[in-house]
């Protein structure tokens, strides 16, 4: 028997497999609309491959901008090209998006945020690296215009006042200088002395381009090669070159007064992989200094250095709650039920926080969006001992059920501050697609699934990056904080139609049966939130209603483009002559927001009516959790027909008068047969 | 697999050069190639090594006589026939 009831779990598996072969088959399509000259169709087709994962593919990004340029729409190309930015990693697709940008900025200028004249300074060949540089500070709204030395040039263009360096008159002068440009020699006896020399030398090339230019400068600093023949014995040994390119690096960073910015290529190369940054075939070859597929990293940290000198990092964190700074959902599970400190996944969350206070301390602003009860959202803040954050961290707190997008607008409007300077952090992926959807100017965050690996997520992350530290900026906060209770919260709305349509859900609605029994009996047990009558029926009493060929049961399982969620609602029903009374409807807090309630009364409404009943009756019994749902029979035209002292409410929806509830948004694969059901069980 | 490997070929050079219209015959060669200069050649060899999953040793990263030499090469590496 069970085998049967397996069969659905089985098709599920096999259709998400479909979808990476129509994902497949969309782009060869594409590929071919393509080169047959069809671009607008090709396109239609690659944004149709691109829905298949949460991030478009970098290949398909390309792709589209290389269509839309032939379109000549140069303002879409380089919106596409530049999600180049956040999704690929590889040389290869980063040349390609960076040479067609070259292209499209030779005829078009883009609106930007800030147009800035960059000259570049290279120890070695740079001509693949600045189109990279150029491609990343645009995905920051920075347009580059830029000016390269000629190789190794970069001392006779500062030291030299009539070079093309100062004809170019430069606003900010990047050094992008390697491990050979370092004037110390294998082994020195002086070592305090070799270093504080040469350092000095960097000094000088900073401050004379700097006065002759009026320029900021951009040092890059030293990538130290780990190929020592000295070993491990280099580490103690003050005079070896590895110990003094490391004392260098210290040295220059000390050395750099408020006007220089350093990109800490040490740690990006570490990063890396220090065997991999260097490549000496590149070297011989091109006189390539850092290995061509590090050049994207080396272009994104030093957009978001550049970005940060202007002014255009980012202010504020927008935290969720439930599964982002614990485990678990603390409106469902409770104080005691939440992950957070024992366990590998608890640990995680701590370790979240703990970075995220650093930001905090560093200056960010931490606000919290959730979709929760205010106060059980405050609970674990307040009683939770594992907790590393407090009230007191965050400028402003939002726990409500209003759509998080338009929470965000309400967070940047009460700090005053611009939708620009926000970044979310969000674990579940349709949050983050319809807050990308509704405000594109916040940064969102794709966190993983495994919440062991947020803290790295977050911490690679680099629009946090700030030029100065100083002791104002750990005050932050609390001035936000201000500025946030006073301001008056003024709520914005905005259209979720295509929110929901881009969600591409899909449920199965179909009556009890054995094998979902386990959960649904979970469900009856735990939900809290969205549920009306909070009645908890075991297994026994659930498969008494199964039995009973008055009552209606479903569940409804749903599926969208990111998740199967699984079985998230269910409704109980008793039939009572021309009467269809909801016993028990609930809906887990995962799906809030998604039209599942209004799919699921449509399914019943089908049901009722095929039972030959007319009007619908509905009970809402008050807890101190389910405040939520109060208001939702209303909302889908029941009328009240009673009210008890204790605030039951009861209400009716006449079928006849005005038809089924409809819900246009998820597509039901396979709509219940009650009879057939029971004559089964 | 003579078929196979041009086209992968071609494939890649339209995405270095951006061009989806570029053909590539066994006898051309990289002078009668726009815009074929030694950044191209660079970006041309790394994107073979990322494509064919191969390394050239430092000596054969700077020149082939044609795309047939090339070809050869690719064949004999990847263990195709060309």
């Amino acid at each position: 028997m069970r085998a049967r009831w397996e069969e659905p779990a089985l098709v599920m598996a096999e259709q998400s497999g479909t979808t990476h072969e129509q994902r497949a088959e969309l782009e060869s399509a594409g590929n071919a609309l393509r080169k047959a000259g069809s671009f607008a169709e090709a396109i239609q087709h690659y944004q149709q491959a691109a829905t298949a994962s949460e991030l478009p593919c970098a290949d398909l990004c390309v792709k589209i901008a290389r269509c839309h340029v032939q379109l000549n729409q140069p303002a879409e190309a380089l919106s596409w090209l530049t999600r180049v930015v956040d999704v690929a990693d590889t040389y290869t697709t980063w040349q390609s998006a960076a040479a067609l940008l070259e292209k499209v900025l030779q005829t078009h200028t883009p609106q930007v945020k800030r147009a800035v004249r960059v000259a570049v300074l290279g120890s070695y060949t740079t001509t693949q690296w600045v189109p990279m540089l150029r491609l990343a500070a645009l995905c920051q709204g920075v347009l580059i215009e830029a000016y390269e030395s000629d190789f190794d040039q970069y001392q006779q263009d500062v030291l030299d006042e009539r070079s093309g360096l100062y004809t170019f008159k430069p606003e900010v002068i990047v050094f992008a200088v390697h491990d050979g440009a370092a004037a110390l020699p294998e082994y020195a006896d002086d070592a305090s002395k070799a270093v504080e020399l040469e350092a000095g030398r960097w000094a000088n090339l900073w401050k004379t381009a700097a006065q002759r230019s009026g320029a900021r400068v951009i040092m890059h600093n030293f990538a130290v090669r780990s190929d020592s023949a000295m070993g491990h014995l280099s580490t103690r040994v003050a005079g070896s070159r590895y110990s003094m390119m490391q004392q260098l690096n210290r040295a220059i960073g000390e050395a750099a007064g408020s006007n220089v910015s350093i990109v800490d290529c040490d740690r990006i190369s570490a990063t890396f992989g220090k065997t991999k940054w260097f490549d000496d075939r590149y070297w011989y070859l091109s006189k390539q200094a850092v290995a061509l597929d590090a050049l994207p990293m080396l272009a994104t940290h030093t957009a978001a250095v550049l970005a940060a000198d202007l002014g255009l990092s980012r202010k504020c964190l927008v935290l969720d709650l439930d599964n982002t700074l614990w485990g678990g959902v603390i409106g469902e599970d409770g104080l005691t039920g939440i992950e957070l400190g024992n366990g590998p996944r608890g640990e995680a969350f701590v370790a979240l926080q703990k970075y995220i206070l650093q930001l905090k301390n560093k200056g960010v602003i931490l606000a919290v969006c959730s979709k929760n009860n205010d106060a059980d959202a405050r609970e674990p803040f307040e009683k939770h001992s594992d907790m590393q954050m407090s009230l007191d961290d965050v400028s402003i707190f939002v726990a409500n059920w209003q759509p998080k997008h338009e929470n965000i607008r309400r967070i940047a409007q009460t700090l005053n501050i611009g939708l620009d300077s926000l970044v979310f952090l969000d674990d579940n992926p349709a949050e983050r697609e319809i807050v990308r959807q509704h405000l594109p100017e916040v940064d969102v965050i794709a966190l993983p699934v495994d919440p062991t690996g947020y803290p790295q997520a977050l911490a690679s992350y680099l629009m946090f990056e700030t030029s100065s530290y100083t002791a104002e900026d750990s005050q932050r906060a609390a001035q936000y904080k201000a500025k946030a209770e006073i301001a008056e919260l003024q709520q914005q709305t905005g259209s979720l139609e295509d929110f929901h349509r881009s969600l591409q859900m899909t449920a199965v609605v179909a009556p009890f049966d054995e094998l979902h029994l386990p959960r649904i009996v979970q469900l009856i047990g735990k939900t809290n939130q969205f549920n009306l009558t909070t009645r908890r029926h075991n297994i026994e009493q659930v498969r008494r209603f199964m039995d009973d060929s008055a009552y209606v049961h479903l569940y409804l399982k749903l599926t969208d483009r990111f998740a199967d969620h699984g079985l998230v609602s269910l409704l109980i029903a008793r039939r009572v002559g021309i009467v269809l009374d909801i016993e028990s409807w609930l809906m887990s807090c995962r799906v809030i927001g998604r039209t599942v309630e209004a799919e699921l009364l449509s399914q019943m409404c089908r049901t009722a009516e095929q039972m030959g009943c007319t009007r619908l009756r509905g009970t809402y019994i008050p807890t101190a959790k389910n405040v939520m749902v109060q208001e939702i029979f209303s909302r889908f035209g029941f009328e009240q027909v009673s009210r008890s002292e204790g605030g039951e409410t009861v209400w009716e929806y006449d079928l006849a008068a005005h038809g089924p509830i409809e819900n246009g948004f998820i597509e039901v694969r396979s709509t219940p047969d009650v009879v057939k059901q029971e004559v089964s069980s | 697999m003579s078929d196979q490997l041009h086209e992968q070929l071609e494939d890649v050079f339209q995405n270095v050069f951006n061009d989806d219209t570029m053909m590539l015959r066994d006898d051309t060669t990289a002078a009668e190639v726009d815009g074929w200069d030694s950044v191209a050649h660079i970006n041309l060899m790394f994107a073979l090594e990322e494509r064919f999953s191969i390394q050239f040793a430092g000596n054969e990263l700077a020149e082939f006589e044609n795309i047939g030499a090339l070809k050869h090469y690719l064949a004999r590496k990847t263990g195709a026939t060309a």
